[in-house]
């Protein structure tokens, strides 16, 4: 038979040899084909790569509730530094300081700090802003607007100015131009506050029953859980008068709309807040009194809360630049505002505003000088103390607290019978609202010298730019009182600027000592 | 020596530091469709873990919330690993259960066998691989507690030799009587890497309670093991019978060519021959 010897590989053979190995190559390449088990190939922070179950001084990261009205968090921004623990417990005292296990809630104040001091953005508020995107291109819908006193000190940070400078008359200018209704000044509400505030301590220093002094500030959100969460005791020391951010959203709603002769699911009612408390707040059951008022309970007096950071991300989104803008006026009805309403902003500024009042509400003598510059209440010292002697009163003493861990020192006293001040304010965020969860980010060392600037800016304003410096010389909120609620505490008052409080101590164990 | 991790489920917040070190750690990635922290949770490919949120009542019948951490459980005795035929899932010295892509055929096999229901398929891979928790053997090597482990912020998870952390485990149920007296995953299927200790029942949670302590693979391995015996056996019988029948079929022929001498018989022989050459 054909016997053929082969000298070598044949043409055919070595194609399909080549053709196979290389089949065989991308099979593999695809396939993987190392020796190696899946996993291990990224990275963690140094801390968590040592043998053994050390200690770390930071570690992990807080716990937040997927419904948070407040915050939320981007898992694939976060780095686990530990940084939203550190401020949560070390400067808060809220997280550390419940016993575990937990019980049908994430203790969360709402107080924003974790959105500070995450380095990564991974923490940030809850977005308000495509809900005020769509109210404002409903043309059937009346939008307002109120600005916190604290946001104009520091929105201007956004657009390269440097923490402090007042961009007021900008910042209306900037809301009129995104189209809103009407914008209206926080300061004025913080005016209406203190004069409710000063006649229900008035009330209190001169009832009998001496149970609820010392009174304690209620516009702070993020402070007014707390003290619903770890000192629910202590409730009955809240002053009953809801924030000025909540009496704006009622006045916005009741007083405002029946002028307009607006009906009332056609209002919405919008806040820029130095907070993201404030998204919390204006969704508590209880902050309806419109609606109430109404007959449609369902109606919130607040409909959506932007941070200052989201204010600013919604302008730079619509194309408006901040520093071209031409100074604007807060709209009549609810736009003036007092230095005292303003210092609302800054850590002993409502103390001092409510002294101001409370002194000419009592000796009917306009307040010395030194009332105007109540030094002791003012920067950023954790707790200070003051004492005022006002004619037909005699001594008040009266304490300011900033950062919640702050607040337990004041608390603990009051709590154990030791108290000797009639009156204490209280504020979540150090430095005040200037230095709120929803104000712009800075740098962690600098972030005490921004809060001085921003403070100093409001003070500047109180001092040097407004011409009244005392809530009971706001025509405009004499007005509304002449005009529509009657006198501070009246029934109207009482209705619509007056709220009550949850205790929450059934959500949580709070320990006995840390 | 078996490595293990106790997980004490009273001390979870639910914050997921453990999802997140998991993904970074074994650079999973983030698929936003797949949250491994939101009322979503499910394990797959890209979540080696995630920490599901219970609601339930307490010992004194008030609502409470727990969080369960889940992820392989790496059983003493895995039924992933005597289902590979490909040796993909091994169990190494400390006691992981991993696995080795580079092995495995795909025929998820393991996903079946698995009574935790871990084993996590890529389905939208062209090649897709089978996904679970590793138990960060690398780390382990080197004396590391698992990612998860590491970052914990309230102390969740202990790590360490299996002895002393199910002593560990006994100790605080013993010294608390809020915990369920028993340890979850000390004998469930023969044994399990992680174990857990709860203030609430276990069913209540999500844990599979009727899995029983016999380790799966001893099902099969009480008949299966006789296998490579019987096929050295079977194998030795086949040959013999291989050699007789052809030794058979040889004397016949050369019998046949005994009797015959006829050209044509000549002929085929000669044939024969030739394709035997051939071959």
């Amino acid at each position: 038979m054909g016997t053929k010897i082969k000298t070598g590989l044949t043409r055919l053979n070595f194609l399909k040899l080549m053709g196979g190995m290389t089949a065989t190559g991308i099979a593999a390449s695809v396939a993987g084909c190392g020796s190696e088990p899946v996993g291990g190939k990224g990275w963690i922070p140094g801390q968590y790569t040592v043998p053994g179950n050390w200690p770390a001084q930071v570690k992990g990261r807080i716990p937040i509730d997927p419904s948070n009205p407040s915050i939320v968090r981007d898992d694939r921004k976060c780095i686990l530094c530990g940084q939203c623990l550190e401020v949560c417990e070390k400067v808060q005292s809220v997280y550390g300081y419940y016993e575990l296990p937990i019980k049908d809630d994430i203790t969360c104040v709402d107080c924003g700090q974790c959105t500070l001091w995450c380095p990564s953005g991974a923490i940030q508020e809850r977005d308000g802003i495509a809900k005020v995107l769509a109210a404002l291109d409903d043309k059937s819908l009346h939008v307002v607007v109120q600005t916190a006193p604290a946001t104009r000190v520091a929105l201007g940070e956004e657009f390269g100015l440097a923490p402090g400078i007042s961009v007021e008359g900008k910042q209306v200018a900037a809301l009129k131009e995104l189209g809103f209704s009407a914008v209206f000044d926080t300061n004025f509400s913080a005016d209406l506050t203190i004069m409710e505030e000063a006649t229900e301590l008035i009330k209190r220093v001169g009832a009998k029953d001496s149970s609820t002094l010392p009174q304690f500030t209620s516009c702070c959100p993020g402070w007014v859980k707390f003290c619903e969460y770890y000192y629910p005791d202590l409730i009955s020391h809240l002053s009953t008068v809801k924030s000025p951010q909540q009496l704006l959203g009622a006045m916005v709603k009741t007083y405002y709309r029946e002028k307009k002769g607006l009906s009332l699911d056609k209002v919405v009612s919008v806040a820029i807040m130095p907070c993201t408390a404030k998204k919390f707040e204006c969704q508590r059951p209880e902050l309806n009194a419109a609606g109430v008022k109404n007959g449609n309970p369902d109606i919130r007096d607040v409909d959506i809360v932007l941070t200052t950071r989201e204010l600013a991300n919604l302008m730079k989104r619509k194309g408006i630049d901040l520093n071209t803008l031409e100074d604007a006026s807060y709209d009549n009805l609810m736009g003036e505002g007092t230095g005292a309403g303003v210092i609302f902003g800054a850590t002993g500024g409502v103390m001092e505003a409510a002294i101001r009042t409370a002194y000419f509400m009592i000796s009917k003598e306009q307040p010395p000088e030194e009332l105007f510059n109540l030094t002791p209440v003012r920067g950023l010292a954790g707790v200070k103390e003051a004492e005022v002697t006002i004619p037909g009163l005699g001594t008040m003493k009266v304490a300011v607290c900033q950062g919640l861990k702050n607040a337990r020192i004041i608390l603990d006293q009051v709590r154990a019978g030791n108290s000797t001040w009639q009156f204490i304010e209280f504020m979540s965020c150090l430095g005040g609202c200037v230095g709120g969860g929803g104000q712009p980010r800075t740098s962690l060392l600098a972030a005490d010298e921004v809060r001085k600037a921003r403070g100093a800016g409001l003070y500047n304003l109180d001092g040097k730019v407004y011409k009244k410096r005392a809530s009971y010389k706001n025509q405009e909120v004499s007005d509304l009182y002449a005009n529509y609620l009657g006198v501070p505490g009246g029934e109207l008052a009482e209705e619509l600027l007056h709220t009550h409080y949850t205790d929450r101590s059934s959500q949580l164990t709070a320990k006995k000592k840390v | 020596m078996a490595k293990a991790v106790l997980v004490d489920l009273t001390k979870c917040i639910g914050c997921g530091s453990c999802t997140v070190a998991c993904n970074l750690w074994n650079s999973l990635g983030y698929d936003e469709t797949k949250p491994a922290m939101s009322a979503a949770r499910k394990l797959n490919d890209k979540n080696w873990t995630v920490v599901n949120s219970h609601e339930v009542t307490d010992g004194n019948n008030k609502p409470v919330w727990r969080f369960v951490k889940q992820q392989c459980f790496h059983c003493q005795e895995p039924a992933c690993v005597s289902a590979c035929f490909s040796k993909a899932l091994q169990k190494d010295a400390d006691g992981a259960v991993i696995y080795y892509p580079h092995l495995c055929v795909g025929c998820r096999y393991c996903m079946v066998a698995c009574p935790f229901d871990i084993p996590k398929y890529e389905w939208d891979k062209t090649f897709p691989l089978v996904a679970k928790c590793q138990m960060c053997s690398t780390r382990m090597t080197k004396g590391e507690a698992p990612a998860c482990v590491s970052v914990c912020p309230t102390g969740v998870m202990q790590f360490g030799e299996r002895d002393t952390i199910l002593r560990k485990a006994k100790n605080t149920i013993a010294q608390d009587d809020r915990y369920v007296s028993t340890v979850y995953g000390e004998k469930e299927v023969g044994g399990t890497s992680w174990l857990y200790i709860s203030d609430v029942a276990f069913d209540k949670l999500g844990f599979k309670t009727d899995l029983g302590t016999t380790a799966l693979p001893t099902y099969t391995h009480d008949f299966l093991k006789y296998v490579p015996g019987f096929a050295v056996v079977w194998g030795l019988a086949l040959t013999g019978l291989y050699h007789y029948t052809k030794r058979r079929a040889k004397m016949n022929h050369e019998k046949a060519v005994k009797k015959s001498t006829s050209p044509t018989i000549k002929k085929e022989t000669a044939q024969l021959g030739d394709k035997k050459d051939e071959n």
